[in-house]
């Protein structure tokens, strides 16, 4: 068995600090897959152990632009324990998959080995052989030549031009320019974000298995279901055919959720071969492998009268995709929403590089756009003279401005002056360079985040078990979010046991299916769905209890009976008082088993697996009467030393609106790895392009710099959020992304306030400020 | 063929492992590899992130870096082997109570480092929390988190 399955009682409990018991819905409830994970116990994908496992390793390109024109494998095949060494010429053919929107594909073959090479890390051929230490040598010894041509490394490069615009990226109201033309005040600056990369601690890897026509992948995943059908058309096979297991997966933040070339190749040579293989992407492999957050640029102008009332936003995004791909990453999605403006206009461009197709990483859209409106309205807080936060309260947009609708909630009021209230806000000194402490300088700065409520449907199985126990089921996955954790108590508080008595079962395509674990939404899709089907289950074990003429309840004609920590009882306290086990005992039932969706009634079949395989089915945030989002509001202490120009974040207080927290220690957990993801990209992370040949020079862990321990301090975070409930069944909104939007231009502003230097170019490193 | 392995005696967790490997084979993926101790991570096989952190002779060491016929005849601990009689090590337990981790990669590396930086006596104060578990890295962002657990686990230990 390879999923995970672990007892809740293992685990201790989270104080009740708040009133709520620690297993019911919003209790704190500690990490249920935590024992596991403690103790070295929990399997990831790729850690299978299989009888006659073979190993492969990638070879990839070393230019970014031009043709293969000969792959000698002649001493890699000569090597010891080399089985085969797959080229473009050797691997077998598959066919063209669909998008993740489920596109139909064009009809030509599909080869996860490049001929012509359009980035520099492709994939042009893999070895595999008995060990690993083997495959990784014969590697070596594949010889590539190329014919090179002239590449675009990156946005700066002037062979980039303008790009292709994105009509549908495009949102404009009123008269933009006009307005900004007679605006009193008026502020333009360009801001730019460079490539960043997930740089999740596990490695993208997977262990692929054929038996006849059935593929099982052992694989980190996002989404289990997209997946399976990528691998399904890829070779031709029906998607039941094909099995994802992942039942930990060790970070993703985006880049987990989709089947990826490095994948493709490991499956054929499973089949090649006949043996199981295991492919494991190296560190710097996964800066190439799959696609980072694409780098950035942005122009944003605003007009405001004399008191910083915003008459005219007009707004210009740029941002990178590669050559063969398309990836928009939609820039003018905070610009458009976040404050009140009569007069708006946002256009998007995007410019083809000689780079991988860039991807998501957590908040794709949010994260930069925030860093742009976010810095400019700081830029024009200090044009007008008017304290930073309070010119967002006075552009406070009280309904949706693109939308025109109203929003279901917007706490960003509260988490302002919650934010405020704690940090103490009120005690800062206006001016740029006023507040030291020795040689450093200290700055504090304020801005806001936001991120909508993406929706999607979900199916659970929750079955009652003879011992009283609750099984529950799904596809879906947990990278470190909670799912496991918060399925075990909405299931535990639904039908009314102890979460100690409740097994969460997920990360098995075999398993009642799931969209894709991205975009914030699967913690209200798969609660909405563990709730339908726990809800379903508890009726079919009361209206056991009620009818069935072996029930000890039989006679006493009771319209209802109350469960409550795993007994059954009548509401009055008159009659029996029996348990979950002892009841099923008594009707000759082994188990109870309800399947509950929230796709919408008279779904067919091909709707179900329409919305499970791809994203099309997303419900808009904007759908019927109401705009739906979470919000934050960030206020950020930096110490910037005044000779060197290095910036220390000293202190942050996050107010944060997700609605309804299902289990506020771990939705904290998750807030703050927004906020020291953002920390990194505030200050630290950028990936370099090498001029030459388009590569990334800082392609590992010591060199792109992600936050350490001792770059952070202590975090504080609070929650804001009210129920929801038009934004999910039991009334949260998104939580793993908001976190991170907002904190780039937090520190921004507080580097500005520090220094008197604005910073308009991420990361904010110390040449910059000296 | 010739001969290209050698005989490797590991002691890991108190057991004792006889095996046949190439001299190159690092300690890390004869842990993962051959013997089916995969709680102890591979980030990046290069020293860089931690996750691949074990007990020699006592000592925090790098697996990745470290042959494993380099440890031959030395006392390896790994996270399989810090729970004694199924009772969890006062930092195991922290790390839960904290909720010291998200995605749990990383974490096996962290609780070694923490044992081991706690028994240095680096685990004074935050401040030096922070720095003596700078060499393990956690994309989740949970180091708050790490910090308290330390803190919490140093402080049973001194109690």
């Amino acid at each position: 068995m390879t999923v995970h399955n672990i007892r809740v009682g293992q685990s201790k409990r989270g104080d009740a600090s708040d009133g709520t018991l620690a297993e019911a819905i919003g209790g704190r409830l500690s990490r249920v897959d935590g024992p596991a994970k403690i103790t070295g116990a929990a399997k990831y994908a790729v850690e299978q152990q299989l009888e006659g496992l073979v190993h492969a390793v990638l070879v990839e390109s070393t230019i970014a632009s031009g043709k293969v024109r000969v792959i000698d494998a002649a001493a890699a095949e000569a090597a010891p324990g080399v089985l085969q060494v797959l080229t473009p010429d050797t691997i077998i053919s598959l066919k063209t998959a669909a998008d993740w929107f489920g596109t139909p594909p064009p009809d030509k073959p599909y080869c996860p080995l490049a001929r012509d090479i359009t980035f520099s890390g492709q994939h042009v051929a893999a070895v595999v052989a008995e060990t690993f230490e083997q495959a990784v040598a014969a590697a070596a010894l594949v010889k590539v030549s190329y014919d090179e041509t002239p590449s675009i490394v990156d946005l700066s490069d002037g062979k980039a031009g303008d790009g292709i615009p994105i009509d549908a990226m495009t949102k404009e109201w009123g008269d933009a320019s006009t307005a900004f033309a007679s605006a009193p005040v008026r502020i333009c600056a360009a801001y730019n974000t460079p490539r960043e990369y997930q740089a999740p601690m596990e490695p993208h890897g997977l262990v692929a298995r054929w038996e006849g026509d059935h593929l099982t992948v052992w694989e980190p995943s996002q989404w289990l279901d997209g997946m399976a059908r990528t691998y399904a058309e890829w070779f031709g096979i029906p998607f039941g055919n094909v099995r994802l297991v992942s039942p930990y997966i060790g970070g993703g933040f985006g880049s987990k959720a989709l089947a990826l070339s490095h994948g493709a190749v490991a499956a054929c040579a499973a089949r090649m071969l006949r043996r199981p293989v295991k492919l494991v992407m190296t560190r710097p492999q996964t800066f190439t492998g799959y696609g980072g957050r694409a780098a950035t640029r942005q122009t944003v102008t605003i007009g405001a009268d004399r008191d910083g009332v915003i008459q005219s936003i007009v707004h210009r995004g740029v941002n990178e995709t590669s050559m063969d791909g398309m990836w928009v990453e939609p820039l003018g999605s905070v610009t458009s929403i976040m404050y009140a403006t009569p007069n708006f206009s946002s256009k998007q461009n995007v410019v083809r590089v000689n780079s991988v197709v860039p991807g998501a990483m957590r908040a794709p859209g949010e994260n930069p756009s925030a860093f742009g409106i976010e810095s400019a309205i700081d830029e024009l807080a200090y044009e007008v003279g008017i304290d930073p936060l309070e010119i967002r309260l006075r552009n406070y947009a009280e309904q949706d401005p693109h939308a025109k609708k109203a929003w279901s909630t917007r706490q960003l009021r509260e988490a302002f002056a919650a934010g405020a209230e704690r940090f103490g806000w009120a005690r800062r000194s206006p001016e740029p360079r006023s507040m030291r402490d020795g040689n450093q300088l200290i700055g504090w700065g304020v801005a806001a985040g936001t991120y909508p409520v993406r929706r999607a449907y979900g199916e659970a199985v929750v079955r009652i078990l003879a011992d009283g126990s609750v099984e529950v089921e799904s596809s879906s996955i947990d990278m470190g979010q909670g799912t496991y954790t918060i399925l075990a108590q909405t299931a535990a508080e639904t039908v009314g046991v102890p979460a100690d008595n409740v097994v969460v079962k997920l990360g098995d395509s075999r398993f009642p299916r799931a969209g894709v674990t991205g975009g914030s939404r699967l913690a209200g899709v798969m609660t909405g769905a563990v709730y339908k089907a726990a809800t379903s289950a508890l009726d079919q074990l009361v209206g056991l209890a009620i009818s069935d003429p072996r029930s000890p309840f039989h006679a006493l004609q009771a319209n209802t009976l109350v469960v409550a920590n795993g007994r059954i009882a009548s509401p009055r306290g008159d009659g029996p008082d029996v348990s979950i086990a002892e009841l099923l005992n008594s009707v000759g039932r082994d188990h109870i088993e309800a399947k509950g969706d929230t796709m919408p009634a008279n779904s067919t079949a091909e709707d179900r697996y329409k919305n499970y395989t791809t994203i099309a089915m997303s419900v808009p945030h904007t759908e019927g009467d109401y705009s739906r989002h979470s919000w934050c509001a960030h206020f950020i202490e930096v110490r910037v030393d005044e000779d060197f120009g290095t910036v220390r974040v000293s202190r942050v207080v996050s107010a944060l609106d997700s609605g309804r927290l299902y289990n506020p220690k771990l939705a904290e957990s998750q807030w703050k790895g927004g906020i020291i993801m953002g920390i990194g990209q505030a200050l630290l992370e950028e990936g370099i392009v090498d001029r030459r040949h388009g590569r990334i020079v800082n392609d590992n862990l010591a060199d792109y710099l992600v936050p350490t321990n001792a770059d952070i301090p202590d975090i504080e975070v609070i929650s804001v959020g009210i129920p929801d409930l038009h934004a999910s069944v039991l009334g949260g909104k998104g939580v793993g992304e908001l976190a991170i939007v907002g904190i780039a231009p937090a520190i921004a502003n507080a580097v500005f306030h520090a220094t008197g230097k604005r910073i308009r170019d991420l990361p904010i490193t110390l040449e910059k400020l000296i | 063929m010739t001969k290209t392995t050698i005989p490797v005696h590991l002691d890991i967790n108190g057991h004792h492992h006889e095996l046949q490997l190439e001299p190159r084979v690092t300690l890390l993926d004869a842990l993962r590899e051959r013997l089916g101790l995969t709680g102890t991570k591979k980030g990046c096989d290069h020293g860089q992130c931690g996750a691949c952190t074990v007990h020699i002779d006592g000592e925090r060491v790098l697996a990745c870096l470290t042959l494993a016929a380099q440890a031959e005849g030395r006392a390896i601990t790994t996270i399989e082997g810090l729970a004694r009689e199924g009772e969890l090590h006062p930092v195991q337990a922290a790390f839960l109570e904290q909720d010291a981790f998200q995605c749990g990669y990383c974490t096996s590396g962290q609780i070694m480092s923490a044992v081991a930086c706690i028994r240095e006596g680096h685990a004074g104060s935050d401040e030096e929390i922070r720095e003596y578990m700078a060499g393990n890295l956690c994309r989740c962002g949970a180091y708050p988190h790490i910090v308290a657990a330390v803190r919490q686990a140093a402080q049973e230990f001194a109690a």
